[in-house]
């Protein structure tokens, strides 16, 4: 779901990364809020497992892959969709910078899709879910949500830069993204967070959150 | 850091270091979801074209040192340890952050 450079016009790709910004600056305060000696080893661990799996491309149909964003399972952990967001950004400058995936003016973009939209809309469902459904399968959902909803963000990024018809383009950016969202981010989610759940439930903030 | 909190730091390290050890060889090379729909929308079904087209639109001039999470002529090695230099950056980073914005005491 990696925008590169040269496909976003300057000026929308700017607005982006204004957007970006915003929420970046939120996610340092939320950071110096709530980060503590228990958060960061788990902070750490999720920043490198996260960029690792993001290198696991999974084959799926139509001669496609993709891979986990991993936004709403440092959500779910840390007990904030701004951990998400921190721990994306910094996911997506190395990617950018050092390994060509995803563009350096796209970057606001993907931060946003990635990041923000990915992680929020994700954290959101799992909350309102996790009373009735249980951690597990609400991790599962909200993992699934998360990385549609970000795909179609896109989608319509790119309608609006005339790249992608508005309906095809959200049709199958929805197609892929709804499979990975099935063989990989909502089971990943859900492996990582009933792991935990099953060795260290006190790691997971948000198992003591009251659902939404 | 408390051994608990090591412990973590450990596993979360050693998942890491497996997956990107592994990804190489497992990882597919398909095109994702997203440079798929690129090369129907844009490039008319032609990966060639679509790179072309987003080729001459394209203003940054920046160049990554490891493209495509490889280095020029070292094959899967290359990429292993791609992946892996990136991993090691990752953890450093996320260490570095965290602890610069943990709440004093």
């Amino acid at each position: 779901m990696h925008i590169g450079d040269g496909l976003i016009p300057t000026e929308q790709a700017a607005i982006y990364w204004i957007v970006a910004l915003v929420f970046i600056s939120l996610s340092l305060k939320w950071a110096r809020k709530e980060m503590d000696e228990a958060k960061v080893p788990m902070f750490a661990a999720l920043a490198a497992g996260i960029f690792a799996i993001q290198a696991m491309n999974i084959p799926i149909p139509w001669g496609t892959s993709g891979h986990m964003l991993g936004g709403v399972m440092a959500a779910i952990i840390l007990g904030s969709p701004f951990a998400g967001v921190l721990l994306l950004t910094l996911v997506l400058i190395v990617q950018g910078f050092l390994f060509a995936d995803g563009g350096i003016l796209a970057m606001g973009a993907n931060i946003l899709n990635m990041g923000v939209i990915a992680s929020f809309t994700g954290y959101y469902a799992f909350m309102a879910l996790k009373g009735s459904l249980g951690m597990v399968k609400a991790s599962y959902i909200g993992g699934w949500v998360g990385i549609v909803i970000g795909a179609e963000a896109v989608a319509i990024q790119f309608a609006v830069a005339g790249i992608f018809p508005l309906i095809p383009g959200m049709t199958w950016m929805g197609i892929y993204h709804a499979v990975i969202g099935v063989v990989a981010e909502g089971l990943v989610t859900a492996i990582v967070i009933g792991s935990i759940m099953q060795t260290r439930p006190d790691l997971i903030v948000s198992s003591s959150k009251v659902g939404a | 850091m408390s051994p608990e909190n090591k412990k973590i730091l450990m596993v979360g390290a050693i998942i890491a270091i497996i997956l990107s050890v592994l990804a190489p060889f497992l990882a597919s090379s398909n095109p994702d979801g997203l440079d798929k729909n690129v090369i129907e929308f844009v490039g008319g079904g032609s990966e060639e074209k679509a790179e072309e087209i987003i080729g001459e639109k394209n203003k940054v001039a920046y160049e990554s040192p490891f493209p495509d999470y490889s280095i020029e002529g070292m094959h899967k090695i290359g990429e292993v340890l791609a992946i892996l230099i990136g991993t090691v950056i990752m953890l450093a980073l996320g260490l570095g952050v965290s602890i610069l914005l943990k709440k004093k005491k």
